[in-house]
């Protein structure tokens, strides 16, 4: 059988049918996969650059392109276009130029402060804030999907950093055992008891941490956990008949761990894959809450939790937040609860 | 609130870095001999400021975000914000009255000055007595100078202070003292810094286990308060002294008046507030327009239990805004600084997040008098004039992203912060400096962390502020060029000015009001001239709430007062519990009884621009 262009084994295929037959969890990945896919293109949906810009019989799209600064459109000003203006302006001259607008015309940035009233605002379908305002006046929706887009980006990359190593590592100790094994073990008793949270929050307080750092610093203390399950894995496959087969036709180290060991120990590997991704979002909010995360004014989730929390009285900045951490962890919880009996030997497996 | 105790911190911190050093006069060796034509002063025509209606007793309930981590006054960690009360029990020789800022007597009845405008005598009052019993003498202030000099106390800045500036104490009899200071300065300005405080000589031992020693032990003290029964990590609560010897002074009566004042660590603001809402605090600050209009609404303030109070004090304003280091790469061109004080929307800050609740602040130094500049107004926001500078200063042309760039480098500068709070204001003043083509980079740090960059002059822009105080503005520490350039000095916008130096000199050695009041002038613009520091706001006013059992006299509270119910302090403890309302107002939560509610707003001191 061929899946997304692969060719892929009967036990894949088996897996595959099961974990669609799995509705709860199956429809989980289709709306989360929907929502990730929707994040990347936020731009054309919440933005306060517009979409298209018609303006003297010519066409602009400014969502992706440079700052096209006010006077590229006439106005007297050199810093970049207030589109929502200009759409007015244009609407009220009549003539051929218009503007158009995403769904939400706000940036996650930008603070939209009226004279006469004081953020946070709460939600006004008139006001285009579907979810109201924070403290600074910036749209809660806006940052709520360009936050889910950092969280998601985040947790993905901490992912692969995380299992590239702990897998790595844990494959290699328990393919080559002895020395080599015993050495990891303990290096890896003592790394995994100096607390991340402390250790990021020493970091923070004397450089405030970027994405990368923070990436970095979070990986180097989270693939240890990781390795046990490999280690474990690798002695078992290790010991098997076709390990043994492979190697006495003359296959090297390298090609045993690659091409049989990994591809025999992966489903161990995908089971673990989506509460990693909910400790990696839940781990970024919890450092964004305690303002040791993103340096501000980057969207974040924990940041807005922050705010709502110290502000209970305007109850649409804690519970849209809630709400939407609560939707997206048990998305995530659904699909690891699917992919998990999806990938049960016990379902695979007839013994005779 | 805590802006105004972590300000207050930092100024006595940086302090430490910004003494001058002087030639040292020690104490002569001849017998001392007190000056027969010395003109003895004294000040009991100034009115009262507390209110013979005043009764005694209850217990007022107030919160410290953290435990205090030492009770000793002076040494490693003393610098908490716990010290406040141990120092506001701790009376220095004179006052200042808080209305009409006269000197008033507290452990000294008379004064003298001597002609070589360094040296002021006092007369001690013979009924001072330490919260033992034992009663203050000259020694007292003798071992003051021992005691601050002394390696054991582990306190750099005090071991300076009280060597460099406070040059001597000379006894004269048990109650007849002289103060000396190392340079001559005008009488008042003297005479408030001469008048430091006395220190147990038979409380204390000093030694190298001093700081241990004296960690958890409680001093005693002139003041009314003492510190009475502790509970490591909860409360520390302080109890009237009944036959406190200040009790019939002029300006003492009918101060000071509930029994106990307990202070209760809650380590989060809101929640203090809800203990404050539920009736298990006394009184609240709401200074913050958040807790102002958000917090302190609905149905304890609609039915009269809680009031709320906004009253306009005229204190040496804090100095908060932006100071910009001058040995930047960009921001050494005054262009640029005049750009970016251009670029800053200050207006929109104010009438957005701020609620329109805060001032902008004109210069540096304001509410002293007439040491302030008052023909100064900040450069406010004005894209054209920002458009010019930088063009001037050759940031012509701008990047893909809107910002400037000039030969490769974009115009992009980080600002350092330390209070969350502050996010709300500086986002939008990044949004709108994004206009001229300006970006700024927030760097909210932890307090310490942002303390340690500034003094090491790491940063670009440091938003901050340093604690007013005193009678007139001081520049040395701030612009004078020996501070410049280094670490650990104050002068942390690194300017470096020859013309300014010298007339920063001549302001210090001058000894009459007139020509000092001219060269401060001067000196402010030259600040302004400088364009290192850029104003941002001021709060003219302290603005609380209360249960409505507390009473006030009816002017409030004075002129100085940082806040109205301070239970201590200079111009503290003018309030009272009245214990028949507390219960009237306990029966009316249950019952749902109303009162009438009270909002008041006090403009008496207010200081109209």
């Amino acid at each position: 059988m061929i899946m997304f262009g692969l060719r892929v084994n009967p036990v894949t295929r088996r897996r595959w049918s099961r974990f669609r037959s799995l509705r709860r969890g199956y429809w989980s990945a289709l709306l989360l996969g929907a929502l990730i896919a929707l994040s990347l293109v936020a731009e054309l949906l919440i933005n306060n650059r517009a979409l298209i810009v018609h303006y003297q019989d010519h066409w602009y799209f400014p969502t992706y392109a440079d700052v096209m600064p006010g006077t590229t459109f006439g106005q007297d000003y050199a810093y970049e276009t207030d589109y929502k203006a200009l759409r007015r302006q244009f609407a009220a001259e009549g003539g051929g130029n218009w503007v158009l607008m995403p769904p939400i015309p706000y940036s996650p940035f930008e603070t939209d402060l009226r004279a006469d009233q004081f953020p946070p605002l709460p939600p006004s379908l008139e006001g285009r804030h579907l979810l109201g305002t924070d403290t600074t006046g910036r749209d809660i929706l806006a940052r709520l999907v360009y936050g889910f887009r950092t969280a998601i980006g985040f947790s993905l990359l901490l992912l692969v950093l995380e299992y590239g190593i702990g897998v790595g590592i844990g494959c290699l100790m328990g393919f080559w055992g002895g020395g080599f094994d015993l050495g990891f073990q303990r290096i890896i008793e003592v790394w995994s008891n100096i607390p991340t949270l402390y250790v990021i929050m020493i970091v923070a307080s004397i450089v405030p941490p970027g994405f990368w750092t923070l990436l970095l610093i979070m990986a180097a203390f989270g693939w240890t956990s990781m390795t046990w399950y490999m280690r474990t894995a690798t002695y078992k496959e290790k010991a098997r008949d076709y390990v043994m087969a492979a190697r006495a036709i003359g296959a090297g180290g390298g090609r045993i761990v690659l091409r049989h060991i990994l591809p025999n120990t992966v489903s161990t590997v995908v089971t673990f894959i989506p509460f990693s991704i909910a400790a990696g979002i839940a781990a970024l909010s919890a450092l964004d809450y305690l303002g040791f995360g993103l340096p501000p004014p980057t969207p974040s989730w924990g940041e807005l939790l922050k705010q709502g929390t110290d502000n209970l009285e305007s109850l649409w900045i804690v519970s849209s937040v809630v709400v939407a951490m609560t939707l997206v962890l048990t998305l995530v919880t659904f699909i690891g609860e699917a992919i998990r009996e999806a990938f049960d030997p016990k379902v695979q497996i007839h013994y005779e | 609130m805590n802006n105004r105790a972590l300000g207050r911190l930092l100024g006595w911190m940086l302090g430490a870095a910004a003494i001058l050093i002087v030639g040292l006069h020690g104490a002569q060796a001849q017998p001392p001999q007190l000056p027969a034509d010395l003109h003895w002063q004294t000040n009991d025509s100034d009115p009262i400021f507390a209110d013979p209606a005043a009764q005694r007793g209850g217990r007022f309930r107030s919160f410290m975000q953290s435990f205090p981590p030492t009770l000793r006054l002076v040494g490693p960690d003393a610098n908490s914000g716990f010290v406040s009360y141990l120092r506001q029990n701790n009376l220095a020789l004179v006052n200042m009255h808080p209305d009409t800022l006269n000197p008033i007597p507290e452990l000294a009845t008379h004064w003298a000055f001597d002609p070589d405008g360094k040296t002021v005598y006092f007369k001690l009052d013979p009924e001072a007595r330490w919260s033992d019993g034992v009663p203050v003498t000259a020694d007292d202030y003798l071992f003051t100078l021992e005691f601050m000099r002394s390696k054991y106390i582990v306190a750099p800045w005090y071991n300076n202070y009280y060597t460099e500036i406070i040059t001597g104490v000379v006894k004269y009899d048990d109650h007849t003292i002289a103060v000396r200071e190392a340079s001559a300065k005008p009488p008042n300005e003297l005479l408030f810094d001469v008048a430091i405080s006395p220190t147990p000589r038979h409380f204390h031992k000093l030694d190298e286990h001093w700081v241990e020693d004296y960690n958890w032990r409680i001093e005693p003290n002139t003041g009314p308060y003492a510190i009475d029964s502790i509970r490591k990590g909860k409360y520390v609560e302080f109890k009237r002294k009944a036959d406190w010897w200040g009790n019939d002074k002029k300006y003492f009566r009918y101060r000071f008046n509930p029994d106990y004042i307990r202070i209760k660590v809650i380590r989060d603001l809101n929640i203090a507030y809800n203990y404050f809402s539920k009736g298990e605090l006394d009184s609240f600050p709401l200074v913050m327009p958040r807790l102002w209009y958000q917090k302190a609404q609905g149905s304890p303030y609609e039915h009269g239990y809680i009031g709320k109070i906004k009253f306009y004090n005229d204190v040496p304003q804090p100095v908060l805004g932006m100071f910009l280091n001058e040995d930047d790469p960009i921001l050494a061109d005054r262009n640029v600084r005049y750009a970016l004080a251009h670029a800053m929307n200050f207006d929109k800050v104010l009438t957005t997040v701020l609620r329109g609740d805060y001032e902008r602040k004109q210069t540096q130094n304001e509410g002293y008098g007439d040491y302030t500049n008052r023909t100064i107004r900040a450069r406010p926001f004005d894209l054209q004039k920002a458009d010019e500078y930088l063009n001037k200063a050759g940031w012509t042309r701008r990047g893909p992203d809107g910002i400037r760039v000039k030969d490769g480098q974009r115009l992009s500068l980080r600002i350092s912060y330390s209070s969350d709070d502050h996010t709300p204001r500086l986002v939008v003043l990044k949004e709108e400096a994004r206009k001229a083509g300006i970006e700024l980079n927030l760097q909210l740090l932890d307090a310490t962390a942002a303390y340690k960059q500034v003094m090491e002059k790491k940063h670009q822009i440091a938003w901050m502020g340093w604690q007013g105080g005193g009678i007139a503005p001081t520049y040395w520490e701030f612009y004078h060029s020996v501070n410049a350039h280094k670490p650990q000095t104050n002068n942390i916008t690194n300017t470096d000015n020859k013309a300014m130096d010298e007339k920063i000199i001549a302001y210090r050695d001058a000894t009459d009001k007139a020509t000092r009041v001219r060269l401060a002038h001067e000196l402010e613009q030259m600040v302004f001239d400088d364009g290192a520091y850029i104003p941002s706001y001021k709060i003219p006013y302290t603005r609380e709430g209360f249960w409505r059992w507390l009473k006030m006299p009816p002017q409030h509270a004075t002129r100085s007062s940082d806040l109205v119910f301070d239970p201590m302090g200079a111009t503290g403890g003018l309030f009272w519990i009245d214990e028949e309302e507390k219960s009237r107002v306990q029966k009316a939560r249950i019952t749902g009884e109303s009162f009438e509610p009270i909002n008041i707003v006090d403009e008496r001191w207010r200081v109209r621009p």
